[in-house]
């Protein structure tokens, strides 16, 4: 594998709220390569969003993140330290410089009272030395490039007049046209309709071999991750239970979690297979579990083993798949 | 389809009109228009489509909780019938007992300030279903129990619950007076996939305990595929296509189900676009297309399709579909 774009190690997060502080994110660790789509699933709560925003240091000012975390990213040639960057200014290599981001709701992510262009044209003049005149131009492209007819017209349009389709089309035009080095898309077709969703897709894989930028996939739909995914990591409140690759992460789950999701979705290939709930609720943040944090919901949890130690991130006999489970390891061995 | 229908429908429409200027002719929105549809009695009815396809309208339409423009709708449970288009206020008082909706939001849907036991009393208050407190709590208790809430779940405010929690609490206050005809849009759409299973199943169960006839509007079509035994499809206003959901999932023969069924995701990641793609998105309904109203996005469009409206025609075995060429597709694909 080439050399990562960005590197997370040992990230934890936790936030301090009137109840208390809550651990969101604990001691995760990946990488992303360049031209890699990596799909970071979870439920609600898991802490994929917060996540994804510390790569671009967009967490609210009550996040506190553990000494021991890091996050490497490979700018121009240099090593930037996220989470050491702490003016403004410094912030602007990642943010909408090397890293930019979509969002699920694009229209809460436009200003409705300025025109779609407009906002284009202001981002590229804060990130780049383009003239007025040559951003409005790469605007222009950009929105014809993601498939939206008349784009000249448009332009000149607010969020409101743009369909919900056409809004997260003109959202990945401007996250794209900084030309990033890793694009975060947070949920971007969960607000969609099925037919819009497999256009915006299509889309999305057309810009990633066109633009070769890494993408890190942010959704809680498996189906859609194996649709656009290289890699895979699942997540579970605060942390990561397996990663691998789409194929061996789908086909072969290790951890009970992956495959609870796996037998809880259903699959419109096979009427007849039962819908199995993963037993019992997500737990509070605030009543985090000891031990592994799925173990209470766990149908094959060892007794005074899976709620005492936490189970380490370990490769399984697969290259590149690695899952973190007590029992999964005793099975394997 | 031998069951005596619950609800039936005869060229139902729902009709908005927005607001127009001076100057401008008013225009309307025609929400649903002129839908002819049966829902079989303990059937679980799906009714798929995009966002503004009209679906919600219908399923309000059928609560009379929306006014009907024109058209009938006939309730019959066996016990009492209605005429919808026509009730009278007190009629409707009644009509309330036996319908029900289940919401999408469960964090929206319940108020913060009432305990869950107030939640799930509260339609039985409003409609005078019991007489003293006993009895009220005996019935939420009977079917907190059935919905598998404890006892001590009733005491707690819904900020103390999880999505899922909330969920149930929210079946239990609809099914509470004991209704026949429950309407549940988009009832799983906020849910978590660990937890919509669970609820999925909960409905199944209280539909067998119960006796009862459900609605289910979704726009998530593997779910619908895996609960509903009958499909209606809805494209803007219009029932497109209505069959047997085994059937329906096997052999979709509108386009625009086809074009539905295929633009779901696949789980397999080898399977990728292969996705028989729609172009374009879903026309204004203030403003729709002449003829088809998919004929701005049918890749089999012919001219026919953009002159005349295809009527909903009964092909047999319980289907029925609104499209001109659709015997020609068939047999195109057949040979």
């Amino acid at each position: 594998m080439s050399e990562p774009i960005i590197s997370v190690k040992d990230l934890t997060i936790r936030f301090r709220t009137d109840e208390g502080l809550v651990t969101a994110v604990d001691g995760i660790s990946f990488d992303i390569a360049p031209g890699e789509v990596l799909g970071l699933v979870g439920e609600s709560g898991s802490g994929k969003s917060v996540t994804a925003k510390s790569l671009m240091l967009l967490n609210p000012r009550n996040a506190r993140y553990d000494e021991q975390s890091n996050i490497l990213l490979k700018a121009n040639g240099k090593d930037v330290n996220v989470l050491g960057l702490k003016r403004d200014k410094d912030m602007r290599i990642v943010r909408g410089g090397a890293i930019s981001m979509i969002f699920q709701e694009p229209m809460a992510s436009f200003a409705p009272a300025i025109t779609i262009g407009d906002q284009m044209v202001e981002q590229l003049l804060i990130h780049t030395s383009m003239t007025k005149a040559a951003a409005r131009e790469l605007s222009i492209e950009m929105l014809t490039r993601v498939g939206i007819p008349d784009a000249a017209r448009r332009f000149n349009q607010y969020a409101f007049e743009f369909s919900g389709g056409m809004r997260q089309r003109a959202m990945i035009a401007m996250a794209l046209s900084t030309n990033p080095k890793l694009l975060i898309a947070d949920e971007p077709t969960t607000a969609l309709d099925v037919t819009i969703q497999a256009q915006v897709l299509d889309l999305m894989k057309d810009l990633v071999s066109e633009f070769g930028m890494a993408i890190l996939f942010i959704t809680h739909d498996l189906g859609v991750i194996a649709q656009t995914a290289d890699r895979v990591a699942v997540m579970y409140l605060g942390r990561l239970v397996e990663t691998g690759t789409v194929r061996q992460v789908i086909r072969d789950p290790r951890h009970p979690y992956t495959q609870g999701l796996l037998n809880a979705l259903p699959k419109i290939d096979n009427l007849d297979a039962p819908l199995t709930p993963v037993p019992g609720d997500i737990p509070s943040p605030l009543e985090r579990p000891t031990g592994c944090v799925f173990h209470t919901r766990c149908p094959v949890a060892l007794e005074g083993k899976c709620s005492n130690e936490i189970p380490a991130m370990e490769p399984t006999e697969q290259a590149g798949h690695s899952v973190a489970c007590f029992v999964a390891r005793k099975e394997a061995a | 389809m031998n069951a005596a229908p619950i609800i039936s429908a005869r060229g139902l429409s729902v009709h908005f009109p927005l607001r127009g200027s001076w100057f401008a002719p008013k225009q309307v929105v025609r929400a649903v228009e002129n839908v002819t549809v049966d829902i079989p009695k303990r059937s679980f009815f799906g009714l798929v489509g995009e966002s503004g396809s009209g679906k919600t309208t219908l399923g309000r339409a059928l609560l009379k909780a929306v006014p009907i423009s024109a058209g009938t709708v006939r309730y019959d449970d066996g016990e009492k019938a209605y005429e919808l288009e026509a009730i009278g206020s007190a009629e409707l008082k009644d009509y309330r007992k036996r319908s029900q909706l289940i919401f999408q939001d469960p964090y929206a849907a319940l108020s913060p300030r009432m305990t869950v036991r107030d939640i799930i009393a509260e339609p039985l208050e409003v409609m005078g279903l019991t007489r003293t407190r006993e009895e009220t709590d005996q019935r939420v208790r009977a079917i907190a129990a059935k919905c598998r809430l404890n006892l001590e779940h009733l005491r707690r405010f819904p900020h103390a619950f999880s999505g899922g929690q909330r969920q149930r609490i929210s079946i239990a206050r609809a099914l509470v007076s004991d209704p026949r005809f429950v309407v549940a849009d988009e009832s799983v759409a906020a849910l978590d996939v660990s937890i919509q299973a669970d609820v999925l199943n909960l409905l199944k169960a209280l539909q067998e305990e119960l006796g009862l006839t459900y609605l289910f509007i979704s726009h998530d079509l593997s779910v619908v595929s895996h609960i509903c035994d009958h499909v209606a499809v809805m494209y803007l206003g219009r029932l497109v296509e209505s069959a047997p959901t085994r059937s329906l999932f096997a052999a979709p023969k509108h386009p625009y189900t086809k074009a539905l069924l295929s633009a779901i995701p696949s789980l397999d990641p080898d399977n990728r676009g292969t996705a028989q793609k729609l172009e374009g998105e879903i026309p204004s309904p203030t403003n729709p297309p002449p003829g088809c109203k998919f004929h701005t996005r049918c890749p089999y469009v012919q001219d026919v399709c953009r002159r005349e409206e295809p009527a909903l025609e009964n092909i047999g075995g319980g289907q029925e579909i609104a499209c001109h060429r659709w015997k020609e597709l068939l047999d195109a694909t057949a040979t």
